[in-house]
């Protein structure tokens, strides 16, 4: 899958010229990348800087003079608002959905690639379509589904209307289908049994899909905002993205409320850092979207 | 034996995808109210659309704010991804610096961006203030706000486009950019008639995902202005979302749903007649 992005650069590699070491005053494309990535990465300095920097006095220039640093803004964010509650709530969210998302999805996957049974197509089309409807146009009816189970404001009604991802069905399905027939067929002549088969052969040979779709499905729920919302009605369901929205309501000094906002990012920072190639490579080879 | 390995899946979109969205559709003919009363009324709350002011200010928001965002972030995605194309020095640190605003939440990014915009402390008129300009209070006036939702939004989510944009530069044949140049085209040249005919299709794609993207707006606009000044950054979204969980006009705000679901239908319509004409 990788190759494509980490093939030879087209263009014959010469030596490019580092940026700012030309002199000509010449705008150079390195010069302009650079500069690019620059303002790019701007906000996050200042969300960083500001959060460490001392509360008094006016903000801006003085967050820049890393001698004044101070994690008291931090300390009093955490105590006087509900991160902690918060953080555990966006991890439950996040992290039992990854969990139930790649199971359900790989065994509809593997089903709807390998196995035959009435209705597999009409099924998997339907599947797709559900991928035409924008969530918001459902967000009531969904909203009022959920009334009914007397979900709202628990991990119930946050969660499992979440889990019917079609994205990740349709992933998993064209990954199995690559797989050669045979892998499955001797098995079933062995005659081991559906369950064995799933998880001793298919679960194995999609790791390398789980653990891509695995992380844009953490990051769809933890950055998720609507759903969370309007479900987590009470100060103690909110999620954390939710939480910062309410902090930003709350007219919090800005110094803490950039500790809160520095917070929320640090788990889809480490994703990013830690996992980065396998984002870029898929959304470059499927056009999966976080 | 398979319709049991897609029985979680099926009974999980049975009941939280497709009777929502045939109950959006009964929803939107009746006055359903929070108590869970409700008549048949027929295409009242699509007659009430129609002249409701509130809703044409929402739409007109909704759409100028797409016509802003999409060329904006159109545009920088396709000058970072050709920049990175170009440029071999460092590109897999660049692709990923670019890449970083779109892992995190677009609540983080205007929660970042609305202290930017601020007024007396913000950072963007701090540096306006170096060379005697402003201050200007970005989001408090009416010419300004979607202009500068529409910047944070660009900012959060061009790394996505720039990836799928990359890889379709990435794709152009060689061999058509050699022949051009022997036939001394210059880099403009090539670019305009050699690499963008063939980036076409994907440039498409994109323009199409950013276009869908940009009428369901919501989010950006809750935290950072709040839908205002006076509903210049109310969009559609924002408007369904009031009328459900402010008002508790369900079937209202099913309404709006509909209307929503359809513009994004016949976007989605449109790219498939025009890319269908291109193969």
């Amino acid at each position: 899958m990788a190759q494509v992005l980490d093939r030879p650069p087209v263009r014959p590699v010469v030596e490019a010229p580092t940026a700012g070491r030309r002199t000509g005053g010449r705008l150079t494309l390195p010069t302009l990348l650079a500069l690019t990535a620059i303002v790019t990465i701007v906000p996050f300095a200042a969300m960083v800087l500001v959060a460490f920097a001392p509360p008094s006095g006016r903000t801006f220039p003085d967050a820049l003079n890393p001698a004044n640093f101070t994690l008291e803004n931090f300390s009093k964010v955490l105590s006087s608002s509900d991160i902690p509650r918060w953080t555990v709530n966006s991890l439950l969210y996040s992290l039992v959905s990854v969990a139930c998302v790649l199971l359900f999805a790989s065994m509809a996957g593997y089903a709807f690639a390998k196995k035959k049974f009435p209705g597999r197509e009409i099924m998997f089309w339907a599947f797709l379509a559900t991928l035409m409807v924008p969530f918001q146009a459902t967000l009531i009816p969904s909203y009022i589904l959920v009334a009914k189970l007397d979900w709202v404001d628990s991990y119930w009604g946050l969660i499992v209307p979440t889990l019917a991802n079609s994205q990740a069905v349709f992933l998993m399905r064209q990954f199995i289908m690559q797989l050669p027939d045979e892998l499955f067929e001797a098995a079933e002549i062995d005659g081991a049994p559906e369950w064995r088969i799933f998880t001793m052969i298919v679960l194995p040979l999609v790791r390398p899909v789980l653990a891509t779709l695995g992380i844009f499905v953490f990051l769809w729920h933890w950055n998720d905002f609507l759903w969370p919302l309007v479900i987590g009605q009470s100060g103690k369901m909110q999620t954390l993205t939710v939480g910062l929205a309410t902090l930003q309501g709350q007219a919090v000094p800005i110094n803490q409320l950039m500790a809160g906002a520095t917070i929320t990012v640090v788990p889809s920072l480490l994703v990013f850092g830690l996992l980065q190639r396998y984002l870029t490579d898929s959304i470059a080879m499927s056009g999966l979207k976080a | 034996m398979g319709l049991l390995f897609v029985a979680p899946m099926l009974v999980l979109f049975l009941l939280f995808r497709f009777l929502p969205a045939i109950g959006a559709f009964f929803l939107s003919l009746t006055d359903y109210r929070i108590s869970g009363k409700w008549d048949f009324i027929a295409l009242d709350n699509y007659t009430r659309l129609l002249s409701d002011k509130v809703f044409h200010e929402a739409l007109l928001v909704t759409i100028t704010y797409t016509v802003i965002f999409v060329p904006l972030t159109v545009l920088l995605s396709l000058g970072t991804a050709v920049l990175l194309h170009q440029v071999v020095w460092k590109r897999g640190f660049f692709r990923g610096v670019f890449f970083l605003p779109y892992v995190t939440s677009i609540v983080l990014a205007a929660v970042i961006w609305k202290w930017i915009y601020d007024a007396q402390d913000g950072l963007l008129n701090a540096v306006l203030g170096l060379v005697s300009i402003g201050p200007i209070d970005f989001l408090s006036q009416s010419g300004t706000v979607l202009p500068s939702i529409a910047v944070t939004s660009a900012w959060k989510g061009f790394g996505y486009s720039m990836l799928i944009l990359l890889a379709g530069l990435q794709a152009v044949p060689k061999s058509y950019l050699e022949a051009a140049m022997i036939d001394g085209a210059s880099t403009w040249q090539r670019f305009r008639y050699v690499t963008l005919p063939q980036l076409r299709p994907v440039l498409f794609f994109v323009l199409v995902i950013e276009t869908i993207g940009a009428f369901q707006v919501f989010d950006a606009m809750y935290v950072m202005t709040g839908g205002g000044p006076v509903r210049s950054s109310y969009s559609l979204v924002y408007f369904l979302y009031d009328s459900g969980f402010k008002y508790f006009d369900f079937g209202y705000a099913s309404a709006i749903g509909l209307v929503l679901f359809l513009i994004v239908l016949i976007v989605s319509l449109v790219q498939r007649r025009l890319v269908g004409r291109d193969d």
